[in-house]
């Protein structure tokens, strides 16, 4: 057991120090994920944003901050009330939606502290933006008000000194206006909450929530490949037959080399989701046990496949030749390129007597719909399955030399 | 009872109409002795250390290596043996150092014993200063000696070498020949193969030759020589009339033959240590003067033409 470890783990560092399988692993599925992501419409920040508005409140300072808003570089305001809000935020038609409650002018003109509401949609990275868009115009407005009227009240204040020059009496104006300046600027003049609209049940996910779990099972899959040919180089070279006369046993070894592949996968997963939760705004941490089971069972069903694949394959070339091949149909008949939905339901069905599909059903319901561990586990059970499968036929085919 | 037994081992591969590349063989191995299975290619001698390693079973007959055998009991005979491939089998982009942990790892040490071996066996095999180098950007000779201390990592009782001087120059060859010898001389076990004859006769204290998977002889280099019942070869010029010479040399006390090939005599004598100073002296007496001679023994080259019919290649 402890020798299976050690040599996956060599497994797992030989590759990962290898620079071209970063090529594999991490820039070519980033690459696909933002490519694809933006075809889908992922949110591209070329266009400005479409920023729905609910103006509740309609006093001055509001009006004027939605007019400040449209004409800022980043958003362009479509004012919505009511139902229509909640609709457009629904079919997810606006990058983010804001709420200005009532009271935030009067708040505004009191120089209290005002409350903003900023509604983000899971089909877009917009939000992000369009919410500190809102807060610094909203935070603009909010401290000019502050700072018109603390100097206001230091005229005030220093209205009866009526000898000296003006100079004395703008220094001593400015030196009673400071401290209050100070003051409202060290307090956040806008807050803003954000919160999630959800999509709506059955609704097709579009940019990188799309693209991101699809490129990651695609590639997943072709990494297989690098793995795959570690094992047929190891099995050429002589290393494999020689590992026999150590002390490691049959069952280590096949273990060793499949936990090795598992590993090499997981991280892969843990290395494109990172930068899909970072950078392109999926969010895959919704639930993460049910993100950990979706995690184990891509890499139990491409790890076995892997070990599969290089157990039958003769050659390198046959074996990239084959796992392209296999990689791509898979990947494409599981809706990793376009979702499944979109397709007959004939494809659907096939499609569905693949594990990946089942997963990326899995993943993307974690990201879209906020599914937990109840709705992820027949995935689970399908993957872990497939993979037990997988791995007796390679158990059985497994060879130390040609 | 020998520390390596072979028992009547049969491999055929792909039965019942594939290679049969050991054909019955049984020898002996002591504790502390270099035995060298010789062979031309094909022999089969890969293949008897493929199933005295454990990694192919015989098709027939059994082996024990320190009294565990290789058909019932291979984990136990993994742990006693340290095998060396024909073919280099190590982790090419990984570095010398990070080879030797990884293998001793396989071999079970860890720790600062793990620590003390890897460096022990990297100043035996002179690889001290290019530890950090990735295999890869070794010489033939330098893969050759890591292939090697791989397997000597564990301190094995007994150790395989199969054909570890292929295809190197002959300074490495020169440095893992007295390698060889130095840690028979600490007491492990040998079994060698090769196809040099000269490597056999060196190295060995017993010898087999094996041919298409039967073993043909066995025996020291001695024992095996007077298989050829030949005795020295000796020829030689003098710097004028030959035939008068090789006349009064056929009269010497233990010359057996004397025939005239070209422009030298050939002599056949069983023992040239006593019989080259009779030769000077006669031809000094016929006033008669050596340019040239030359002694061969007769080697195992002659002695696999002799058993076979066939020359075995260098
Ligand atoms: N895996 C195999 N499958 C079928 N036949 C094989 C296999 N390995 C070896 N043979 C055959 O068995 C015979 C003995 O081969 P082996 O490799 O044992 O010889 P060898 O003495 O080690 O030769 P060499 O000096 O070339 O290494 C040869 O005829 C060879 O072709
Ligand atoms: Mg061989």
């Amino acid at each position: 057991m402890k020798l299976a470890a050690i040599l996956a783990r060599k497994d797992l560092l030989e590759t990962l120090r290898d620079k071209l399988s970063f090529v594999f692993i991490l820039l070519m599925p980033l690459a696909f994920t933002l490519f694809f992501g933006l075809l889908f419409g992922g949110g591209g920040n070329t266009d400005k944003l479409p920023l729905a508005v609910w103006d509740a409140d309609g006093g001055a300072a509001a009006k004027q901050l939605v007019a400040d808003l449209d004409k800022s570089s980043v958003v362009h305001v479509v004012v919505k009330q009511g139902d229509e809000f909640e609709t457009w935020m629904a079919d997810e038609r606006a990058a983010a939606g804001l709420l200005v409650p009532k009271g935030y002018s009067a708040a505004v003109a009191s120089g209290e502290q005002a409350d903003l509401t900023i509604v983000s949609t899971q089909g877009s990275n917009g939000a992000a933006t369009a919410a500190s868009a809102v807060r610094s115009l909203a935070g603009e407005q909010v401290t000019v008000e502050l700072a018109s009227r603390a100097a206001a009240e230091a005229i005030w204040t220093t209205r009866s000194m009526r000898s000296g020059s003006q100079e004395t009496v703008v220094v001593q104006s400015a030196a009673e206006a400071r401290p209050v300046v100070a003051a409202a600027l060290a307090r956040p003049a806008v807050s803003t909450r954000v919160v999630e609209a959800g999509a709506a049940a059955g609704q097709t996910p579009s940019g990188f929530i799309l693209s991101s779990p699809g490129m990651l099972v695609n590639f997943i899959l072709f990494s297989l490949m690098t793995a795959g040919i570690a094992l047929i180089i190891e099995r050429q070279n002589g290393t494999l037959q020689r590992l026999m006369t150590t002390r490691l046993r049959r069952w280590e070894l096949i273990g060793g080399k499949a936990a090795g592949m598992f590993l090499l996968t997981f991280v892969q997963q843990i290395l494109l989701m990172g930068v899909a939760q970072l950078f392109f705004g999926v969010d895959y941490l919704r639930d993460p046990v049910a993100l950990f089971l979706m995690m184990v069972s891509l890499s139990l069903v491409a790890s076995t496949l892997g070990l599969l694949l290089a157990s039958v394959m003769k050659s390198e070339q046959a074996l990239i030749a084959t796992t392209v091949l296999v990689s791509m149909a898979v990947a494409a008949m599981s809706g990793a390129w376009f979702p499944l939905e979109i397709t007959g339901p004939t494809f659907q069905t096939v499609g569905h007597l693949l594990p990946t599909a089942w997963i990326l059903d899995g993943l993307r319901g974690i990201v879209v719909r906020g599914f937990d561990v109840s709705d992820v586990l027949p995935a689970f059970g399908v993957s872990v399955a497939w993979a037990a499968g997988f791995f007796v036929l390679a158990v059985w085919r497994f060879r130390l030399s040609d | 009872m020998s520390i390596v037994e072979v028992k009547e081992l049969r491999k055929q591969y792909d039965p019942p109409k594939g290679v049969l590349a050991v054909d019955g063989v049984s020898f002996g191995i002591e504790q502390g002795e270099i035995f060298s299975l010789l062979g031309p290619n094909g022999a089969g001698k890969s293949t008897t250390i493929s199933m005295l390693s454990c990694l192919l079973k015989p098709t027939g007959g059994d082996a024990t290596v320190a009294g565990h055998s290789v058909v019932s009991d291979p984990q136990a005979v993994k742990e006693t043996i340290g095998v060396v491939p024909q073919d280099i089998a190590l982790y090419p982009d990984m570095s010398a150092r990070e080879n030797l942990v990884f293998w001793g790892r396989m071999y079970g040490l860890s720790g600062d014993e793990l620590k003390r071996r890897v460096d022990e066996v990297l100043e035996l095999i002179t690889l001290v200063d290019r530890q950090k180098d990735r295999v890869d950007k070794f010489s033939g000779g330098m893969k050759r000696r890591v292939n090697i201390g791989v397997a000597l990592l564990h301190k094995p009782k007994v150790l395989y070498l199969d054909e570890p001087t292929v295809g190197i120059d002959p300074q490495s060859r020169r440095s893992i020949l007295d390698g060889i010898l130095a840690l028979r001389d600490q007491g492990m076990t040998i079994l060698y193969t090769t196809h040099y004859m000269a490597e056999a006769q060196e190295l060995s204290d017993r010898i087999a030759i094996v041919d298409h998977g039967k073993m043909i002889a066995v025996g020291t280099h001695e024992e095996l020589v007077k298989i050829v019942g030949e005795g020295a070869r000796v020829s030689a010029r003098v710097d004028h009339y030959l035939e008068g010479m090789a006349e009064r040399w056929r009269e010497v006390k233990g010359v057996e033959k004397v025939e005239i090939e070209e422009d030298e005599a050939v002599l056949l004598t069983e023992d040239p240590n006593e019989v080259l100073p009779r030769l000077f002296e006669a031809a000094a007496t016929a006033g008669s003067r050596i340019t040239e001679i030359n002694v061969t023994e007769p080697n195992l080259e002659m002695v696999f033409l002799h058993l076979t019919g066939r020359a075995l290649r260098e």
